[in-house]
């Protein structure tokens, strides 16, 4: 009654603790307020492309101002080539008229003189073209026209002269007409060479541009790549670490270390992540604890309890058995079966709560190996000896085979066979005809034990439930031969706590082989998982 | 003369088992309800041998064990302790407390008697 008093208060205040503590949610809405004035991971994420598209597009203008300057650079070429064409064109025809005007004297006939005079008129026109001048060339321009203009009227006057027959006075005025066109030829060439020097400088000058624009480009890309690469190495660094440190925390938690806190430099979205899996994780520990509290209260209830219900077992045991033994004289004979009744459901009922207190305290941690040498063959010959009347009794053959001479195995050999006891118990227990046996062989580093009957089998679909926890295979048969379906969970338990595994081989109505391994020499006990 | 047994018991029913089974084979039973009782009745009694329960009010069973053992005079009174359960990892604080024998419960009448046999023939 005490107990009961005691304990459920406690169960429950841990719990109400944590439900209350969720309900307000307070430390998850401070860290919110907290974070709000950061910038946060979208930010960041939407200025770094921004940045780099500001790159992007800068290249681009870049790229755009060199080609059009090249672009210039060629249409200035190109008229500076169309004005040297212009003034070889002067030139050009400078010789003509001069030739013109020279065969009109030679040969003074129509034919000659009307060719000269139209060569005379046509002049003019290429000078014309050149109409882009140039304000420094200007003042040379005007004088190739003044000569060319005079050039023209002593062309003109000297036709005029051979017309009119006067050729003595015209080979006199076309003697003046040759200086003339030295001197325009020289004034052209000068103009030529200006605009050829001009043409190369042009040249020069796009070559540079060009070369100039080409380091512009080049750099301004390579920049843009650099400074790409740093912001995206710092965005995925303030992103990846913090993601890292997260996970390997939720690693922690999940492995069951509450103990330390998620400590994340980042003030943004997964800052606050950090901070919600922190305030879980409080909430876990606090849950867990209180877990484990109400766990080690239930071992403790459940250890007081088959105490208290094993201490009037064990006089209803004790004096029926002195009865039997015939302390209080020889019972009649019609005594003896219901005593010995009791007997028997006395033992059931105390291996019953025995089942029960083995497994509340191995769930709870409490229960230790206790580690010593050991003898294989000693081991299963205790088994024998204590299941033989048992097989006796059902008339099922019983057989061992242990090889001889096994070297001292390390282990508790109480709960080794403990666990020996409860397989070739089952085995007896579900099997009508036929035999059980013990086997034991050396394999490497482990001792396989295997127990074999001729019983009923077991489906393969209930193989891994029989292992849980108060499963036993539902069918009329079992529930006939009683038993607290903890037994097998015990078992596994034991050979779990030693590292070894246990499994079984079995088919429907063709008998059943459980088989579990341990190491030969354990020197330290498993971890319980 | 015959031998004298000190039952170190809280319950009744447990003592009269022993009462009827240690006077079945002619042994005297002297008789402690607690483990204070128990190492005065070592002390003026003179028991051939103790057969100490773990359970006890007062003084639990592996005390008095252990300070009946830590008496000279006394040492030589072979104890067998009774434990609640075997699993229960009574064993090894009792064998730590000194005792020189144990049986678990429930004890079957004759494997009990065994033991003591050990001791007192």
């Amino acid at each position: 009654m005490n107990l009961e008093a005691d304990s459920t208060p406690s169960f429950l205040r841990p719990l109400a603790a944590i439900s209350r503590a969720r309900r307000d949610g307070k430390s998850v809405k401070d860290g919110r307020v907290g974070f709000e004035s950061r910038p946060s991971l979208r930010t960041k994420l939407l200025m770094a492309f921004l940045i780099i598209e500001v790159l992007l597009v800068s290249v681009g203008v870049i790229g755009f101002l060199s080609l059009r300057e090249a672009d210039q650079q060629t249409n200035r070429v190109v008229a500076l080539q169309h004005k040297i064409e212009a003034y070889r064109q002067v030139q050009h025809d400078t010789l003509r008229q001069l030739h013109g005007v020279s065969s009109a004297l030679a040969f003074p006939n129509e034919t000659t003189l009307a060719s000269a005079l139209r060569q005379i008129n046509q002049f003019g026109y290429g000078l014309d073209r050149v109409s882009f001048v140039e304000k420094d060339e200007l003042a040379l321009l005007n004088q190739v026209r003044e000569e060319y203009a005079r050039f023209i009227a002593v062309g003109s006057h000297v036709i005029d002269l051979i017309r009119n027959g006067r050729a003595a006075e015209a080979k006199q005025s076309e003697l003046a007409l040759g200086p003339l066109a030295d001197k325009l030829e020289r004034l052209t060439n000068q103009l030529v060479n200006r605009a050829e020097a001009d043409m190369i400088a042009g040249i020069d000058a796009s070559r540079h541009t060009y070369a100039k624009s080409q380091v512009l480009v080049a750099a301004v890309a390579l920049a843009s790549f650099v400074l790409t690469l740093v912001l995206g190495h710092a965005i995925s660094r303030s992103v990846i670490e913090p993601v890292r440190i997260i996970h390997d925390g939720l690693n922690r938690i999940a492995a069951g270390d509450f103990t330390r806190r998620i400590e994340v430099p980042n003030r943004d979205e997964l800052g606050e992540l950090a901070a919600h899996v922190n305030s879980t994780c409080e909430e876990l520990q606090q849950l867990y604890r209180s877990l484990e509290e109400a766990s080690r209260h239930k071992s403790q209830f459940l250890a007081n309890m088959s105490h208290e219900l094993r201490t009037p077992l064990n006089a209803i045991l004790g004096f029926s058995e002195l009865l039997l033994d015939g302390i209080y004289g020889d019972p009649p004979e019609q005594m003896r079966s219901p005593v010995e009744r009791i007997q028997r459901n006395g033992r059931h009922l105390l291996g019953l709560i025995n089942d029960v207190l083995d497994l509340s305290k191995i769930e709870a941690g409490q229960l230790r190996l206790s580690l010593a040498d050991y003898s294989v063959e000693e081991l299963v010959s205790g088994v024998y000896t204590s299941v033989e009347s048992l097989a006796a009794e059902k008339k099922l053959g019983l057989r061992v085979d242990v090889p001889t001479g096994l070297p001292p195995a390390r282990g508790d050999e109480r709960r080794l066979a403990q666990a020996l006891f409860n397989l070739v118990g089952n085995a007896i227990k579900f099997t009508d005809a036929g035999e059980i046996r013990i086997e034991v062989e050396a394999k490497g580093d482990f001792y396989k034990f295997s127990v074999q009957d001729t019983g009923l089998g077991i489906d393969e679909a209930d193989q891994t439930k029989i292992f849980e926890e108060f499963q036993q295979v539902d069918n009329s048969i079992t529930k006939t031969k009683g038993g607290s379906g903890l037994g097998l969970a015990i078992v596994k338990r034991i050979v779990e706590m030693h590292g070894g595994r246990i499994w079984i081989e079995s088919r429907l109505g063709h008998g059943a082989t459980f088989s579990f391994l341990v190491p030969a020499r354990l020197e330290q006990q498993a971890t319980q998982t | 003369m015959s031998k004298r047994v000190l039952v170190v018991e809280d319950q009744e029913d447990n003592r009269q088992i022993l009462r009827d089974l240690l006077a079945s084979v002619g042994y005297e039973m002297i008789e402690a309800h607690d483990g204070e009782e128990a190492l005065i009745a070592a002390r003026t009694q003179s028991p051939d041998l103790i057969l100490m329960d773990i359970q006890l009010p007062i003084l639990d069973g592996y005390e008095a064990t252990r300070r009946i053992k830590a008496q000279s005079d006394l040492r030589h009174i072979p104890i067998v302790v009774v434990t609640s359960y075997a699993l229960s990892g009574d064993e090894e604080k009792a064998r730590a407390a000194g005792c020189d024998a144990y049986v678990a419960k429930p004890y079957s009448a004759r494997k009990l008697l065994e033991t003591i046999n050990r001791y007192l023939t």
